[in-house]
């Protein structure tokens, strides 16, 4: 059993780190929230470094690497609140189309994300529904809460069919989307009326296994989320770290006080916790094993308590300069807050994790 | 990264594991008499113990004439995970085996590991640690008990607290002041003193589970003395034997933490599920939280044995520490309470005996639960441990 990361793993998160904090400061993610930037020229520079391939299958012309790989990317963008719609685009739709589309079916659609497409997922089979009509699919209901689905190019929507769950791929444009507000500006939900809308044949996937892979696809977009919400929780935890040990009271470093210390490690290690998991999360994708469902809910549950007790503590030990428009603190604060009712709620997952480990008072042994 | 072993080391635990097919001690065996103290070695747990010792399957790290047979870091990882999972112990003196040998071996003399080491391996003689006194806890460094070189001996007064199993231990390796004009961490010096030297007195103490559980002692040195020759490392250079000490006692620590975590899970979910709660969300809600728990900390303590694996000093036992005992406490609390008024009985087992563990480990969730402190207290408090993430790993100001 090997926990730990290799050393080109180590070099990507170097890399990302440093390109992610170069390309994507605070001022960045301001301009965007203020709308005087989009964040497209950001986009463009991870699109130049090939990023949003990096789960694309080699054969599909992508970079072909592993969900572990995805996780250290997602937790170094997550870090600085990235504006652009890499999370969507990466954990969820290329996702569904890797689990759910065959090699024909998707080529096209993959060679478009290497080239700088954009897209998202809607996982809506209990909200919106798909029947055959001729050569097509007839789409009805609407999908909420679908991060990106107001501005990915296009959306691959999981609907109920009559045999299971299938995967429609919509151009963003045929559906009628509405940005949803949420407390973090850079951040897009969208709702998406599906009611009317045709998708051709080949931008279908049906049939006998799709349902599985729906299911796959799920556990990678729930494990890349988690790893966003990891990331911008160490961010708090990082700016909190730098404030006590500078802000002198009483004649000290606030941060000389057990009472500030102890809140910063407890901090610490529910990220500790949760990075553990969001690791594990996505080695059993990457390496299929079967535990990857409960692993995902473990990743999610862990990044929801991590998210919580750094923006309670983070904001505190800030004091009254944590309570400002122009401390950063917000922004990174609210990109770790978001994604916590997304993908199932942590309270959601943790039952979700319990009924799973209490069917088969599952033992931790990795190793099995 | 990977989710398995290599397989050089899953052969090593295939060799390991058949061995205890064939040599583990029977049950009926093992429950005709219970260990009664950390130092008490039952008959058939003193032969266990030897064959063990003579098989290199005691402490797999050490040379052949140590007990074991130079394994790699991995494999006593992977023969301590065995051990856990066939619940069963190598030595039913933990501290004799994991603390003070590790201690003679490292800082003593070929004489001493001969006169001390050897046997407490072979389970003819037993040891208990002699560091915490009434007022030197937490601050280990501030201890009192004074030691005056007089010729070839030492003569020792002060007191001992806490000493696991003293009471049937014959050896004591004791922490001592020998300078007391030093800084605190450099006049402290360690002595091996057997316990029927003139002027040593034990007395054991009843601890919160009941007032017949006689582990803990009350140690007193009353113008003992003791050869010259016991002194183990250099004089006045005790500190480096005690951080060693403890080094030994916290490196696989996590391990023990996580084996109760999985515990917890089985016998949890059992107790749970025979009470129809399996399903109550709120039971579900903390529950979960232990899975997490569990998966968290055994992940973690991979990787920690990745970087030692590499030769990295890990600053993680802290963490691993502080996660698992305060999840065990989470647990068993939440577990005594969901059981209501049938969680009251203090004698009702939380799960079937397992004949060669402790009985504590399948006690009543009630007596688990107060154990679970003896995990946030000893070996460092929960708060020291937050103090030394702050500080190391932090970097926060003292």
């Amino acid at each position: 059993m090997d926990f730990e990361l290799d050393d080109e793993q180590v070099e990507l998160r170097r890399v990302v780190r440093d390109v992610a904090e170069r390309e994507c400061p605070a001022a960045l993610v301001r301009a965007v929230v203020g709308g005087s930037d989009d964040g497209s020229g950001l986009w463009k520079t991870f699109v130049e470094l090939d990023w949003p391939s990096l789960t694309v299958p080699a054969g599909d012309g992508g970079m072909g690497m592993s969900a572990v790989e995805l996780v250290i990317t997602l937790e170094e963008l997550g870090r600085v609140a990235d504006p652009t719609p890499f999370l969507a685009t990466t954990s969820q739709y290329v996702a569904v189309l890797r689990e759910c589309a065959g090699p024909d079916g998707r080529a096209p659609l993959l060679a478009a994300v290497c080239a700088g497409g954009t897209g998202a997922a809607a996982f809506a089979a209990g909200a919106a529904q798909a029947r055959s009509d001729g050569d097509g699919w007839l789409l009805g209901g609407r999908a909420r809460h679908v991060i990106d689905g107001d501005r990915a190019d296009e959306i691959a929507v999981v609907a109920a069919t009559e045999a299971g769950a299938g995967a429609f791929v919509v151009p963003v444009g045929d559906v009628a989307v509405t940005r949803e507000p949420t407390f973090d500006g850079s951040f897009h939900l969208a709702t998406v009326d599906l009611d009317g809308v045709r998708v051709a044949g080949d931008r279908a996937f049906t049939g006998p296994g799709v349902e599985a892979g729906v299911e796959r696809a799920r556990q990678e977009a729930v494990t890349g989320l988690a790893a966003v919400m990891v990331g911008a929780s160490q961010r708090v935890l990082d700016t909190v770290v730098a404030h006590v040990k500078e802000r002198r009271q009483f004649g000290v470093p606030i941060g000389s006080f057990q009472a500030v210390k102890h809140m910063a490690v407890d901090v610490y290690v529910a990220i500790e916790r949760a990075r553990a998991l969001c690791h594990f999360a996505a080695l059993t994708i990457a390496e299929d094993d079967p535990r990857r469902e409960l692993a995902a809910s473990l990743a999610k549950t862990a990044a929801g308590d991590c998210q919580r007790i750094a923006a309670q503590h983070g904001v505190q030990l800030f004091g009254g300069l944590g309570f400002t428009w122009e401390n950063d603190l917000q922004i990174y604060l609210r990109r770790a807050k978001v994604g916590e009712p997304l993908l199932g709620s942590t309270t959601e997952h943790r039952a979700r994790a319990a009924r799973l480990v209490l069917a088969g008072h599952a033992a931790t042994e990795v190793d099995g | 990264m990977r989710l398995s072993f290599d397989d050089a080391t899953e052969a090593f635990r295939r060799e390991f594991v058949a061995w205890l097919a064939d040599n583990m001690p029977d049950a009926a065996t093992a429950t005709s008499e219970r260990a009664r103290s950390s130092a008490y070695i039952p008959p058939w747990a003193r032969l266990w113990q030897r064959k063990l010792f003579d098989a290199g399957w005691l402490v797999p790290g050490n040379p052949p004439e140590f007990g074991g047979r130079n394994a790699s870091l991995v494999e006593q990882f992977v023969h301590q995970e065995e051990m856990g999972r066939h619940k069963i112990y190598p030595s039913y003196n933990p501290q004799g085996l994991s603390i003070i040998v590790p201690s003679i071996l490292a800082f003593g003399t070929e004489e001493q590991k001969r006169r001390w080491a050897v046997p407490i391996l072979r389970a003819e003689i037993t040891a208990a640690l002699g560091m915490s006194e009434p007022d030197a806890g937490s601050d280990l460094a501030g201890l009192r008990t004074r030691a005056v070189l007089d010729g070839d001996r030492f003569v020792v007064n002060g007191q001992k607290v806490w000493t696991s199993g003293a009471h049937d231990a014959d050896v004591i390796l004791a922490f001592v002041r020998t300078d007391p004009g030093a800084a605190k961490h450099r006049g402290i010096s360690a002595l091996v003193i057997p316990t029927d030297s003139p002027g040593l007195t034990r007395r054991p103490f009843g601890s919160i589970v009941s007032p017949d559980e006689r582990d803990f002692n009350e140690v007193f040195f009353d113008d003992v003395a003791v050869p010259k020759e016991n002194l183990i490392g250099d004089l006045h250079d005790g500190w480096r034997v005690a951080t060693g000490s403890l080094g030994h006692e916290r490196a696989m620590l996590w391990l023990g933490f996580a084996e109760r975590l999985d515990d917890l899970i089985v016998h949890g979910g059992a107790a749970l599920a025979e009470q129809r709660l399996a399903g109550d969300a709120l039971v579900l809600d903390w529950f979960g939280n232990l899975a997490v728990d569990a998966y968290a900390l055994r992940l973690l303590g991979y990787r920690t044995l990745a970087k030692a694996r590499r030769g990295v000093e890990a600053t993680e036992q802290s963490i691993l520490k502080l996660l698992g005992s305060e999840a065990v406490q989470d647990a068993t609390l939440h577990m005594m309470e969901a059981l209501g008024p049938d969680g009251l009985d203090p004698d009702r087992r939380s799960a079937p005996l397992d004949p060669l563990h402790y009985e504590a480990y399948t006690a009543s969730w009630w007596e688990r639960y107060l154990r679970s402190f003896a995990g946030t207290i000893a070996g460092g408090t929960s708060q020291i441990q937050r103090n030394i993430i702050a500080e190391r790993v932090l970097g926060l100001p003292r």
